[in-house]
C-alpha cells in the first residue's frame, strides 16, 4: 500500500520535473528501498549498537516503571502486602474527589497563569537585557534564584510573612496595625505563584537571550536603515528569528510546571511535621498525600491513578503546544 | 514494509530483553502476604546476623542508648548486628523493601508510621514469643503496663502483637511552671475550670493559648480530645467508622466542636495563629510570650534551644468534661520484624533486649522520654506527663487510632483546620463533616 503510494508521488514529481519520463529513477529508487546504499546498510547495522543500550536503559528505567504504574492504578494496594483488582474504580474516585479537581486547577493555574507571567517578564527582560551595559552581571543576577533549592524559599517564608515577621516589622512604622494574614491558609498559593514567577524568569530569560544573542547585528541594522519601531523590531525580526527557542521553553515549562511539588510541601505543613493545607495542593502533592502522608494506609493504586492522569495532562499539552507551536523554522 | 518498520523491529526486540530483564529483577515481587509463625527464641544465636533499620540518626539521644544496648547485646550473646541509623524516613523506605526478598530483619518507628506500613498489611511477624521472654527475671507482658496493650493497639489481624513497644510519648498542655507556679500548685481538672484559667491570663494580659494552626495535626488534637473525653476512648473511631454519617448527629459530638468554636471565639489563641508557620508560635511560647501550648511530650526537647533562661517546664492533662474516665494519649515508639526475615531468633532478641531495665533507665534519664517500663525514671521536664500517664485508668492514641487511607489528611483535617482556624461554626463543623463522611465511605468502602 504504502508502495504503491509512494510510486504514485515519484511518478508525478518525475512527470513534472524537466528530465521526466527517465525510467532509471524510478527503478533506482526502488532499488535503494530494497538492498539500499552502502551508506543506509551501515547505518542499519550500527543502530543496534548505538541506540540497542540507551533503548534499554530507558526502557527499564521509564518506561517499565510507567506501565508498571498503570497496572497498580488499576488495583487497591498498600505498597505492599495483598492488591485488589478494581479496574478503573481509582480514576472514577478521582474524578469525584473536589481535592483532585481543586488540585488539579492549582496545577493549571501553575501552567497557563504562572507560565504568562513569566514569559511576558521573561521576553522583556530580554528586551531590556540586549542593550544595556554590564548585561553579562544582570544576567548572572537574575539567574540566581533558580540555582537555590527551593527548601530555602519555604524557611524564607516563615521569616518574611510571620505575623512578627520582617514584612509587619517594616510596616508598623508606617502605621499598619493590623497587617493582612500573609500566611493564612488562603493566601499561601498567591504567595507559591509569586515565588515561582520570581525564581524561574531568570531561567527562561537567559535561554531566551541565547536565541536573541544568536539573531546577527545586520538585520538591527536594517531596521534602523528601514526606520522600523521597538515594536516592528519585536514583531518582524526578534518574535519570528525565536521562535522555537520560545517554543521549547515553552514545552519544557509545561513538563516542570506539572511536576511542581517541594515547593509547596515547604511553604505549607512545614519541615515534615505536616500536610500543606489542601488549598494549596497541586496534582504532585495530591498523588503523594495518597501514597506517603504517612499518617494513614498508603493507597498506592489511588496515588498512580492521578500520576498517570497527570502524564497523560502532560503528553497531551506538549503535543497541543508543538501544534500551535508550528511554524517553519528561519534558516539565517 | 519500510525502513522505519524494520527499525521498529529491531527495537522492539530490545524492549523485549529489557522487559525480561525487569521481570527478573523483581522476581517473587508479588506473594508478598506471608503468613509467618511464631518462633521459639530461646536459643544460642551466637554468630548470627541481623540487619537493623533504625529510625534514628546518629548523634541522637535515643540513638546513642540504643547504639549502647546494641554493644551489651553484641557481647552478651554472640550475635552481631549490622545497624543503619536511617531517620524517620525508615518506614518509608521499607514498603518498596518488601516487595522484594532484601528485608531488614529488624525497623522500629512510631506505631503510627509502622501500623499503616507493616501491621495492617499482614507483612510483621508474630512477636508473641517476646511477650513471654523474660528480662530482668520478668516477662515482657508484665514489664509494659496492661493498659497500653489491653485496647490490642498492637494485634494484627491473626491476633498476635506485632509489635514491641520500647518508649512512648504523650501530650499535656505545657505551661512555664517559674512563671505560672499557681497552675502547677493547681490545675485545672475540668473544662470550666480551665476557660477561669483562661480569663485570668487574658485580663493579666498574656495571651492564653499559643497554636501553631498551620500543623493540622496539632490542631485536630484539640477537637478529638474533646470528643473523647465525652464519651470516651475509642469513641472517635467509632465516629468515623460510621458509614452512614450518623454518629455526626450524637450531641457529644457538637459539644465538642462547641468547645473547640469557644477558643476561637473567646479571643484565647495567640493572634496570628491562623496565619503563621511552624515553629513560629511554639518559639514565641518558650518565649514567654503566650501562657499555654497543647502538645507533645517531646516539647521540652523541641523547643529547649530556645526557651528563656529559667523556663521549667510542666504540664498537666487536656482536662476533663464529663464523668468518663480521662485517657491519657499514649503513641509508642518500638520495634517490628518483617515476616520474610530470615533472621527472626536474633531479631526478636534484641527487641526484648531493649527492655532491659538499664536501657530503659538510659531512655529515661539520658534520651529524656518516656520509656515504656512505668518503673523507669525519667527526667525533670517530663516528670508531669509521666504521672498522667501513670494516673490514667485507660489511654488513646493520637488522632484515636484513625489510620483509613486518606481520611485524616483528605477529609478530617481541611474541615476541622476550618473550625480551629474560626472559618466555620461548629454547626457548620458538624453538618460538613457528615456530608464529606458519608461520600468518603461511598468511596472508599
Amino acid at each position: 500500500m504504502s508502495l504503491s503510494l509512494k510510486d504514485h508521488r515519484v511518478n508525478r514529481t518525475a512527470d513534472r520535473g524537466p528530465e521526466s519520463g527517465k525510467p532509471l529513477q524510478h527503478t533506482s529508487r526502488r532499488g535503494s528501498q530494497r538492498g539500499g546504499s552502502s551508506i543506509d546498510v551501515q547505518r542499519k547495522k550500527l543502530l543496534v549498537p548505538f541506540v540497542g543500550p540507551a533503548f534499554v536503559l530507558y526502557t527499564v528505567l521509564f518506561i517499565v516503571p510507567a506501565l508498571g504504574a498503570v497496572w497498580i492504578s488499576l488495583h487497591k494496594w498498600a505498597g505492599s502486602g495483598p492488591m485488589k483488582f478494581v479496574g478503573l474504580d481509582n480514576y472514577g474516585r478521582i474524578f469525584r474527589d473536589q481535592l483532585f479537581i481543586s488540585s488539579f486547577g492549582n496545577t493549571l493555574l501553575l501552567l497557563f497563569v504562572v507560565g504568562a507571567a513569566i514569559f511576558i517578564l521573561a521576553f522583556a527582560l530580554t528586551l531590556v537585557l540586549r542593550d544595556m551595559a554590564g548585561k553579562k552581571i544582570a544576567r548572572n543576577v537574575i539567574f540566581f534564584p533558580h540555582l537555590i533549592n527551593a527548601l530555602v524559599f519555604g524557611v524564607l517564608a516563615g521569616f518574611i510573612f510571620n505575623p512578627g515577621g520582617m514584612v509587619n516589622s517594616l510596616l508598623a512604622p508606617l502605621g499598619v496595625t493590623d497587617p493582612p494574614k500573609w500566611l493564612a491558609q488562603d493566601n499561601i498559593f498567591p504567595l507559591i505563584m509569586v515565588t515561582l514567577v520570581c525564581t524561574t524568569t531568570g531561567y527562561f530569560t537567559t535561554i531566551l537571550m541565547a536565541g536573541v544573542d544568536r539573531i546577527p547585528p545586520y538585520y538591527y541594522e536594517d531596521c534602523a536603515l528601514a526606520g522600523a519601531t521597538a515594536f516592528q523590531r519585536l514583531r518582524y525580526v526578534i518574535l519570528p528569528l525565536t521562535w522555537d527557542v520560545f517554543g521549547t521553553c515553552a514545552v519544557l515549562w509545561t513538563i516542570s510546571s506539572v511536576k511542581i511539588f517541594e515547593i509547596v510541601w515547604v511553604f505549607g505543613g512545614s519541615s515534615g511535621a505536616g500536610v500543606p493545607p489542601t488549598q494549596s495542593w497541586t496534582a504532585a502533592v495530591y498523588t503523594y498525600v495518597n501514597a506517603f502522608s504517612g499518617q494513614s494506609t498508603p493507597a498506592y493504586g489511588a496515588a498512580t491513578a492521578s500520576a498517570v492522569l497527570s502524564l497523560a495532562l502532560i503528553s497531551v499539552l506538549v503535543v497541543l503546544l508543538r501544534r500551535a507551536m508550528r511554524r517553519d523554522a528561519v534558516e539565517f | 514494509m519500510g525502513k522505519p518498520a524494520r527499525h521498529l523491529r529491531s527495537l522492539a526486540a530490545l524492549m523485549g530483553v529489557a522487559l525480561a530483564l525487569t521481570t527478573t529483577a523483581c522476581g517473587g515481587a508479588t506473594d508478598a502476604s506471608t503468613m509467618a509463625d511464631t518462633v521459639d527464641i530461646s536459643g544460642s544465636i551466637s554468630g548470627q546476623t541481623i540487619n537493623y533499620w533504625s529510625m534514628w540518626k546518629d548523634g541522637e539521644p535515643q540513638q546513642k542508648v540504643i547504639a549502647a544496648a546494641i554493644a551489651d547485646f553484641e557481647k552478651e550473646t554472640g550475635a552481631k548486628v549490622s545497624v543503619q541509623w536511617q531517620g524517620r524516613s525508615n518506614s518509608e523506605k521499607l514498603v518498596p523493601a518488601l516487595n522484594t526478598n532484601n528485608v531488614p530483619d529488624l525497623v522500629d518507628g512510631t506505631l503510627a508510621k509502622l501500623a499503616p506500613v507493616i501491621g495492617e498489611t499482614g507483612q510483621a511477624s508474630p512477636l508473641t514469643s517476646v511477650y513471654s521472654y523474660k528480662v530482668d527475671d520478668t516477662s515482657i507482658s508484665e514489664v509494659i503496663p496492661q493498659k497500653f496493650t489491653s485496647n490490642g493497639a498492637f494485634k494484627g489481624e491473626d491476633g498476635q502483637p506485632w509489635m514491641v513497644p520500647y518508649s512512648v510519648s504523650s501530650d499535656g498542655i505545657w505551661f512555664d511552671a517559674a512563671k505560672h507556679p499557681e497552675l502547677k500548685d493547681k490545675p485545672p481538672a475540668t473544662w470550666d475550670e480551665f476557660i477561669n484559667v483562661l480569663d485570668k491570663l487574658k485580663a493579666s494580659g498574656t495571651a492564653p493559648i499559643a497554636a501553631d494552626g498551620d500543623i493540622a495535626g496539632y490542631n485536630a488534637t484539640w477537637f478529638v480530645t474533646s470528643l473523647l473525653r465525652l464519651k470516651g476512648a475509642g469513641s472517635f473511631k467509632a465516629l468515623v467508622e460510621d458509614k452512614s454519617g450518623d454518629a455526626w448527629d450524637a450531641p457529644e459530638v457538637l459539644e465538642a466542636a462547641r468547645k473547640v468554636e469557644n477558643l476561637v471565639k473567646g479571643g484565647y489563641l495567640n493572634s496570628g495563629y491562623n496565619a503563621s508557620k511552624f515553629p513560629a508560635q511554639q518559639q514565641l511560647w518558650a518565649n514567654g510570650d503566650a501562657a499555654l501550648m497543647l502538645n507533645g511530650s517531646w516539647t521540652p526537647t523541641e523547643t529547649g534551644s530556645y526557651a528563656v533562661p529559667g523556663f521549667e517546664y510542666s504540664s498537666f492533662q487536656f482536662p476533663a468534661m464529663s464523668d468518663k474516665p480521662a485517657s491519657a494519649r499514649v503513641d509508642f515508639i518500638g520495634f517490628a520484624v518483617p515476616a520474610k526475615s530470615k533472621n527472626q531468633v536474633p531479631a526478636q532478641r534484641l527487641a526484648a533486649f531493649m527492655l532491659n531495665s538499664k536501657y530503659q533507665n538510659a531512655l529515661g534519664t539520658e534520651a529524656k522520654v518516656l520509656p515504656v517500663r512505668p518503673d523507669a525514671p525519667v527526667a525533670a521536664a517530663v516528670e508531669s506527663v509521666k504521672a498522667a500517664i501513670d494516673a490514667a485508668p485507660a489511654t488513646h492514641l493520637q488522632n484515636d487510632g484513625v489510620t483509613f487511607p486518606g481520611y485524616m489528611e483528605k477529609v478530617f483535617f481541611p474541615k476541622d483546620d476550618e473550625l480551629f482556624l474560626g472559618k466555620s461554626t461548629a454547626d457548620e463543623f458538624v453538618g460538613k463533616m457528615k456530608a464529606a463522611q458519608i461520600q468518603y465511605w461511598k468511596d472508599n468502602g
